[in-house]
C-alpha cells in the first residue's frame, strides 16, 4: 500500500550523510582560543566569512537537519520540526531551503538555486552566493548538471533523475491551515489521518464557483497517508512528484518543518471523480522566444498591437528560464533529452493526454 | 534574457547594498559612534537585544547603526550572529529578588518592603519637544545633586511574594519536565509549554507584543491586570565554575521585569489570583508588561479571545519571523499569481462573465456546476 522508501532511496539519502559524521567534533563550530579572555576576545574579532564553518551551519546543526531530513524521507508527507537557525537571510526569503541545502551540500556536489523558475532572480542569486562563499560549491544553471537544486516554487520541465535531489523552500507548511489556522488542531488531523475538512472545502468550491479554485498549494496525497502542501508550485508541478525518481525535501525555515517525497511514491493531488484534477491552462499559447507550447508559461508583458494606441496584446514566456535557453538553440529538445527511456513528467510528456494542438489538457491524480 | 522582469546577479545586489550604505553617509554630518549609540539611545539597542535573544550592547548598537535605525533588521542582525556561536555553558538560576534595582513602582501596594524607586523615568514630565536639545550643549542636571552614601542596596523581597504567602496567588502546575526547552535550539509544538511561551514572548517583538496585550485590555479578553511591581535593574550572571563547582558572577545584565495579579477565579471553592510574568532584556517597560498580560491571559486558555490563545500569540509575535514574511511579498510571484489568474479566468468563464474567453465556451458540455467532468479543453 503505502510506497515506503526503497532500498535505494534509503541509500541514496545515506549517501547525502558525507559530512563524516562520525569524526564531528564537538566543538566544532566558531573557533575559540581558550588561553585567555583576551585571546578569546581576540579569536572572535575577525569580520567576513573566514570566520564561519563549512557551510555556515556548525556541524550539529547540518547533522540534526540531516537527521530530520532522514526522518522525513521515512514517513513521506509528515512534517518533521527541527531547530530551525536565525539564518543571514530574511524568514520567508528561502531560510529552510538553504539550511536543508547546506546541510546536505558537500564540496564535489554541484548546486542550482531558482527562484520563480528563473537562476537569475535577485534572491536565487543571493542564496547561490552564500553556498558559494561559505561551502565553496561550484554552481550551475543547467538542470541536467545539477546535483542539488533549490527551488522556489518551481519544480524543473526537464526530468529530475536518482542522482539529483531537489530541496523545495515552504513559505506555509500545511495543506490544512487553508481550513484551520490551529496547528495543533491540524497535527491531531494527520495523526488520524482526517482529511474530511479539506475535502468539504473542496466540494464547497465546487458548489460555489463550479471549479476548485486551489491555484498553487494544490492539497496532495503522500503514499496514501499524509496530506501534504506541495509549496507554491503550480498545480502544473504536482504530477511530477510522482513516482518521481529523484528525491524531494521540502523545508520552511520560518515555521521550522521538514518533510520530504522520497524517490518512487505515489504522490496524488486531492479531486473528485467528476471534478478532476487540472493544470494550468494556456490554450493557443506559445513561449513568445522560444516557441515551446509545452511548458509552464508566464504572461511577461503587454505589446501594442496595430489596432491603436489602446490595444494591446498578452506576451507568454517560458517560466522555466535555463529550459528555455536550450529551447531556442533546439526548439524540439523533449524533456528527458539526457535520459535513456521516456519518463512521464507532468504535462507535455508521454503519458500526458493532449488535445488535437498538442497542448497539455490535465493531468489525472497519480496512480489511476 | 530580456523577459525575465527581474535579471540580475550577484553585482545588482552589492550596488543595492552600496546604495544602502550611501544613504547614512549622504549628508555632511559626523558618522555615528556606536559608543554614541550606545550611550544615548539606549532603548534603540535595548529592543535590538532583547527581541534578538542576546545580551551584547556593543554589538547591538553596532547592528542599529548598520540597519540604520531598523530595530527589527537590528534584532535581526544579532539573531544571525548569535546562531553562529558556540554555546558554551548555562547559567544558574537566578532570584530576581537580587536584582540592584534603579527603578521599582508598585501599583498594588503603597508600602512595599523596600520602598517605591521612582528613578529615571520620562513618566510624568509633559510632553513637549525641547528645542534645547536641538543644538544644547550637553550639561548634566544632577550635578549639584547632594549625594550620601546609604549603604549597599537592600534586598527587594517581590511583591507578589507577600501575596504568595497568604495563599491568595494561585500556583500554576508543576511543569512535567523541570528543564526549560531552548526553543532556538528545538522548535516549539503546539500547545506550547509554558517556559517556551515565555521565552518567544521575552524575544518578541516590542510593538507586537504591546498591541497584543493591549488588545486584552481594550476588551478582546478578561486580564486587565493589576502590576504587584515594575522593576529596572541589573540581574547577575552566574555560572558553575568548571573546576571548583562553585557559582562564579561573570557580568550583570540589565533587565526589566514586570508582575502582575489577576482577579480570574479559577476555583470557586478557593478564589485565588491569577499571575502574569514580564522579563526582557534591557530597559523596555511596555513590552515587559505587555508580556506580563499575555502570559497571564494564555494561562487562562481561552478559544475566543485573540490574546488568551498561545498558537495565536506565539505565531503572530515574533518580529524576524513576521517582518521576513511580510517583506517577502516584494519577491517574485510570477509563478503563483498565474496559476492564481488561471483559476479566476476559469471560474469567469464557467460563470459566463468572460467576455474573451480563453477557452471556447460551446466547447464545454452544457452542464450544471456539479455534473460536469473535467473543465479543461
Amino acid at each position: 500500500m503505502n510506497d515506503l522508501p526503497t532500498q535505494r532511496s534509503r541509500e541514496r539519502v545515506t549517501m547525502t550523510e558525507h559530512t563524516t559524521t562520525d569524526d564531528v567534533l564537538p566543538d566544532e563550530g566558531t573557533p575559540v582560543a581558550t588561553d585567555s579572555v583576551d585571546a578569546a576576545l581576540e579569536s572572535l574579532d575577525s569580520d567576513g566569512l573566514e570566520g564561519y564553518n563549512y557551510a555556515y551551519l556548525d556541524e550539529h546543526t547540518k547533522r540534526e537537519v540531516r537527521r530530520s531530513v532522514l526522518k522525513a524521507v521515512a514517513i513521506p508527507g509528515h512534517q518533521v520540526p527541527y531547530a530551525s537557525r536565525p539564518m543571514p537571510l530574511a524568514r520567508g526569503w528561502g531560510t529552510g531551503g538553504i539550511q536543508a541545502s547546506l546541510s546536505i551540500l558537500g564540496p564535489e556536489d554541484t548546486f542550482k538555486v531558482i527562484d520563480q523558475g528563473a537562476d537569475e532572480s535577485i534572491n536565487a542569486a543571493n542564496i547561490r552566493r552564500l553556498a558559494e562563499n561559505t561551502a565553496d560549491v561550484p554552481t550551475t544553471t543547467d538542470t541536467t548538471e545539477a546535483d542539488l537544486i533549490q527551488s522556489r516554487h518551481r519544480i524543473p520541465e526537464e526530468v529530475l533523475t536518482d542522482e539529483q535531489r531537489l530541496v523545495l523552500q515552504v513559505p506555509i507548511t500545511d495543506a490544512l491551515r487553508t481550513v484551520d489556522p490551529s496547528d495543533a488542531a491540524n497535527r491531531r488531523r494527520h495523526a488520524h489521518k482526517n482529511y474530511g475538512k479539506m475535502w468539504v472545502h473542496l466540494y464547497e468550491n465546487v458548489v460555489e464557483y463550479g471549479e476548485i479554485k486551489i491555484s498553487s498549494r494544490y492539497p496532495t496525497m503522500v503514499a496514501g497517508r499524509y496530506l501534504m502542501d506541495p509549496s507554491p508550485i503550480p498545480r502544473w508541478d504536482v504530477p511530477k512528484l510522482d513516482h518521481a525518481d529523484h528525491l524531494t525535501v521540502l523545508a520552511a525555515g520560518r515555521e521550522a518543518r521538514l518533510y520530504a517525497v522520497p524517490p518512487h511514491t505515489e504522490v496524488e493531488p486531492l479531486a473528485f471523480d467528476d471534478r478532476q484534477f487540472t493544470v494550468e491552462r494556456f490554450p493557443e499559447q506559445a513561449c513568445h522566444a522560444c516557441g515551446s507550447t509545452d511548458t509552464y508559461l508566464v504572461e511577461v508583458s503587454e505589446e501594442a498591437t496595430e489596432d491603436g494606441d489602446n490595444a494591446f496584446e498578452t506576451r507568454y514566456a517560458c517560466n522555466d528560464a535555463s529550459f528555455c535557453a536550450k529551447r531556442r538553440k533546439n526548439p524540439d529538445l523533449p524533456k528527458d533529452h539526457h535520459l535513456e527511456e521516456a519518463v512521464d513528467w507532468g504535462p507535455g510528456t508521454p503519458d500526458a493526454p493532449t488535445d488535437d494542438a498538442g497542448t497539455p489538457v490535465e493531468q489525472g491524480g497519480a496512480g489511476e | 534574457m530580456g523577459y525575465v522582469a527581474v535579471t540580475a546577479g550577484e553585482e545588482l545586489i552589492e550596488r543595492a547594498e552600496q546604495l544602502f550604505e550611501k544613504q547614512r553617509i549622504d549628508d555632511d554630518a559626523d558618522d555615528i559612534g556606536v559608543d554614541q549609540i550606545e550611550g544615548q539611545l539606549g532603548r534603540l539597542t535595548a529592543q535590538a537585544m532583547s527581541e534578538g535573544g542576546l545580551y551584547a550592547p556593543r554589538l547591538a548598537a553596532l547592528a542599529v547603526k548598520q540597519a540604520q535605525g531598523d530595530t527589527v533588521e537590528a534584532a535581526f542582525l544579532l539573531r544571525a550572529y548569535r546562531s553562529t556561536l558556540e554555546r558554551f555553558d548555562e547559567t544558574t538560576t537566578v532570584d530576581p529578588g537580587e536584582m540592584i534595582a534603579t527603578r521599582r513602582v508598585s501599583p498594588a501596594f503603597k508600602d512595599i518592603p523596600g520602598g517605591q524607586i521612582l528613578g529615571a523615568t520620562k513618566d510624568y514630565t509633559q510632553r513637549l519637544l525641547d528645542f534645547d536639545l536641538a543644538d544644547g550643549s550637553p550639561e548634566d542636571p544632577t550635578a549639584e545633586w547632594e549625594l550620601d552614601d546609604e549603604g549597599d542596596p537592600e534586598r527587594l523581597t517581590n511583591v507578589t511574594e507577600l501575596l504568595r504567602e497568604e495563599g491568595l496567588l494561585h500556583e500554576p502546575d508543576e511543569p512535567a519536565v523541570d528543564e526549560p526547552n531552548d526553543t532556538t535550539r528545538e522548535s516549539i509544538t503546539h500547545p506550547p509549554e509554558r517556559d517556551e511561551v515565555l521565552q518567544e514572548l521575552a524575544r518578541g517583538e516590542t510593538g507586537a507584543v504591546t498591541a497584543l496585550g493591549y488588545s486584552a485590555l481594550r476588551g478582546y479578553g478578561q486580564v486587565h491586570p493589576t502590576l504587584a511591581e515594575v522593576r529596572v535593574g541589573r540581574l547577575p550572571v552566574r555560572i558553575e565554575h568548571p573546576y571548583t563547582g562553585a557559582e562564579v558572577t561573570v557580568t550583570h545584565t540589565e533587565v526589566t521585569e514586570s508582575e502582575a495579579v489577576v482577579p480570574v477565579y479559577e476555583k470557586r471553592e478557593d478564589p485565588q489570583f491569577a499571575f502574569g510574568y514580564g522579563l526582557t532584556f534591557g530597559r523596555n517597560e511596555r513590552k515587559a508588561i505587555g508580556m506580563t498580560i499575555l502570559d497571564a491571559s494564555i494561562q487562562l486558555d481561552g478559544d475566543d479571545e485573540p490574546a488568551e490563545n498561545a498558537e495565536f500569540v506565539l505565531d503572530t509575535v515574533d518580529g524576524t519571523d513576521s517582518f521576513g514574511f511580510i517583506e517577502h511579498l516584494k519577491l517574485p510571484h510570477y509563478v503563483t499569481f498565474q496559476s492564481i489568474l488561471d483559476r479566476i479566468r476559469a471560474i469567469r468563464e464557467r460563470k459566463g462573465l468572460s467576455e474573451q474567453s480563453r477557452v471556447e465556451t460551446d466547447e464545454r458540455p452544457a452542464d450544471s456546476a456539479v455534473a460536469g467532468t473535467s473543465d479543461d479543453d
